[in-house]
């Protein structure tokens, strides 16, 4: 479904990105994992058309993303729930979510169903509907910011770090909707420092260090890797 | 209490010219983060170009009103595209010159066609309503009314519609807009359009009390760079509240103190208001 050859990036003279190649297949639900400075967010800002990459291909279905402007890559069915939830805090959350699907803005009747499924998801947004979304607790607003995505109708949908910064069992129930989006037919790619919850739920896993992808395997062989566990789990 | 009530008309009057047209000015700055100095040239381009509608081409005040509206509109969008657009990876710095490029630049354009020369410019509204010695005048009362309804209209378009939910989003969170998939040209071309057609339309309304050449926008845009630091950089109910203090404090000011001061006064109440509120009298960002 996606795939990324040989792509460097850069910031100025800096290398943030390092001849990555990966593979993630229709269904399933792909776990990125790396330190804080990885290069996990410019790999997904590369993927969304934020940034340019500096040589290589990022291919989607039958489409070449690489040189795509940002809202050509959603159009295509690429969407991004950024680092730090990127909402529109003063406005409503309903406005908040109906911008998630300002691609898909002329069909009023599927954003209204697709709407419903996102309240079926997040029953709590019903509820804080009309609040601003910048008021909300951070739990929330993280559903906001998945909510938002998944009114664009991914057909892969990137989550950074959704995890970062929320309490322990918030963090819990936000696996748990992960996974049940991707059981729902929404192929996830999930960037991750929580590497225990989240290879726990993953089918596939990349470990990234330094910019560049030093380890792939499935996530339950990951699971009981030794160095892994040692790296990243502490156990 | 008759002068009173006048000074009060005569500032709403002014409030109003000078609250559309830092409402052109604080949109773009609040939404592209562009200081457009070149804001008070496409002011004095609209009015020109009602001008030119008005007595070269014979049509009516209003569609002379709506002609000038469109062109400077477009006039707005080739200034983003041409300039603007390209410099968007520039300094800051570079936006600031090349807005100080246009402004010359239109300036020059108009000197070429129309000369230096002032022009009176008359409207179909040229009466003046007595009530109780209290003079209002009708162009007075168009523009109040006027602006009224376009600040009704730009928010509804604004609050009430995925067009208007665009500008808004890139004017909150720029990133986040490009993540839904909003496209930035888009935003960008449309928030110059909206500018500088409220320019136009605010020197179509004002310039039959003033008289129409080329060096009209100067003031207005000294004046309207105030009141956006006064009302907050951005911010939509700043550009009017701001616009509506330095109309009353010009009206009030010249009619008390001197009208000989009257254009110091704007600029001695951003010194006075700054060094109290240095954010400006409202939060930046839009709302
Ligand atoms: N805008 C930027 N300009 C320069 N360097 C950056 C920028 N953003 C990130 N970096 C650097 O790129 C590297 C990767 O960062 P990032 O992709 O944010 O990592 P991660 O998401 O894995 O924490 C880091 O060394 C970081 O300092
Ligand atoms: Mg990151």
């Amino acid at each position: 479904m996606l795939q990324l050859k040989n792509v460097d990036g850069h910031y100025g003279s800096f290398k943030a990105l390092n001849n990555i190649n990966m593979t993630v297949d229709t269904g399933g639900l792909v776990v990125l994992l790396g330190a804080n400075g990885a290069g996990k967010s410019t790999l997904f800002n590369t993927i969304s058309g934020l940034i340019k990459p500096t040589a290589g291909s990022v291919e989607f279905e039958d489409k070449i993303l690489n040189g795509m402007r940002p809202s050509e890559v959603v159009n295509s069915g690429v969407v991004q729930c950024a680092e730090g939830r990127q909402l529109f805090p003063q406005m409503s959350v309903h406005d908040n979510l109906m911008l998630g699907a300002y691609v898909h803005r002329r069909d009023k009747e599927g954003n209204r169903k697709r709407l419903n499924e996102v309240l079926e998801l997040f029953p709590i947004l019903e509820e804080k509907s009309h609040q601003p979304a910048g008021s909300l607790s951070g739990g929330q607003q993280q559903m906001v910011a998945i909510g938002r995505a998944m009114m664009s109708r991914p057909r892969l949908l990137m989550l950074d770090e959704p995890s970062l910064g929320l309490a322990p069992l918030v963090v819990k129930q936000m696996f748990q909707t992960i996974q049940q989006i991707n059981s729902l037919g929404t192929t996830v790619l999930l960037a991750e420092q929580n590497a225990f919850a989240a290879l726990k739920i993953a089918t596939y896993a990349y470990v990234m260090e330094n910019g560049q992808l030093v380890m792939d395997g499935d996530s339950k062989a990951m699971l009981g890797n030794e160095e892994v566990r040692k790296a990243y789990i502490g156990a | 209490m008759t002068t009173f009530l006048q000074q009060v008309f005569n500032g709403l009057t002014l409030g109003s010219i000078y609250g559309l047209v830092a409402l052109g000015l604080t949109l773009v700055y609040g939404i592209l983060h562009i200081p457009n100095f070149a804001h008070g040239a496409l002011y004095m381009v609209g009015a020109f170009m009602s001008y030119f509608f008005m007595v070269d081409m014979g049509v009516h005040y209003w569609i002379a009103m709506a002609g000038s509206a469109v062109v400077v509109a477009v006039l707005g969008i080739i200034c983003e595209r041409l300039v603007f657009h390209q410099l968007r990876n520039s300094p800051p710095i570079h936006d600031k010159i090349a807005a100080i490029g246009i402004l010359l630049f239109l300036e020059a354009m108009v000197h070429m066609f129309w000369g230096s020369e002032f022009r009176r410019m008359s409207s179909p509204f040229g009466g003046v309503m007595n009530l109780d010695g209290v003079y209002l005048r009708e162009q007075g009362i168009l523009i109040i009314a006027s602006t009224v309804v376009l600040v009704v209209a730009l928010n509804l378009f604004l609050r009430k519609t995925m067009v208007g939910a665009t500008i808004i989003a890139m004017a909150q969170n720029r990133e986040g807009a490009f993540l839904v998939g909003i496209d930035a040209n888009r935003v960008a071309m449309m928030t110059f359009a909206i500018s500088g057609g409220l320019a136009a339309i605010a020197a179509t309304l004002y310039a039959p009390l003033n008289l129409v050449y080329p060096a009209m926008g100067h003031l207005v845009i000294m004046k309207a760079f105030v009141i956006i630091i006064l009302g907050g950089m951005g911010s939509i109910p700043g550009a009017i509240v701001g616009g509506m203090i330095i109309g009353f404090a010009e009206a009030f000011g010249g009619y008390y103190i001197s009208t000989a001061y009257k254009d110091v006064i704007a600029f001695s109440l951003l010194v006075v208001i700054l060094s109290i509120r240095p954010q400006g009298l409202f939060a930046k960002g839009a709302h």
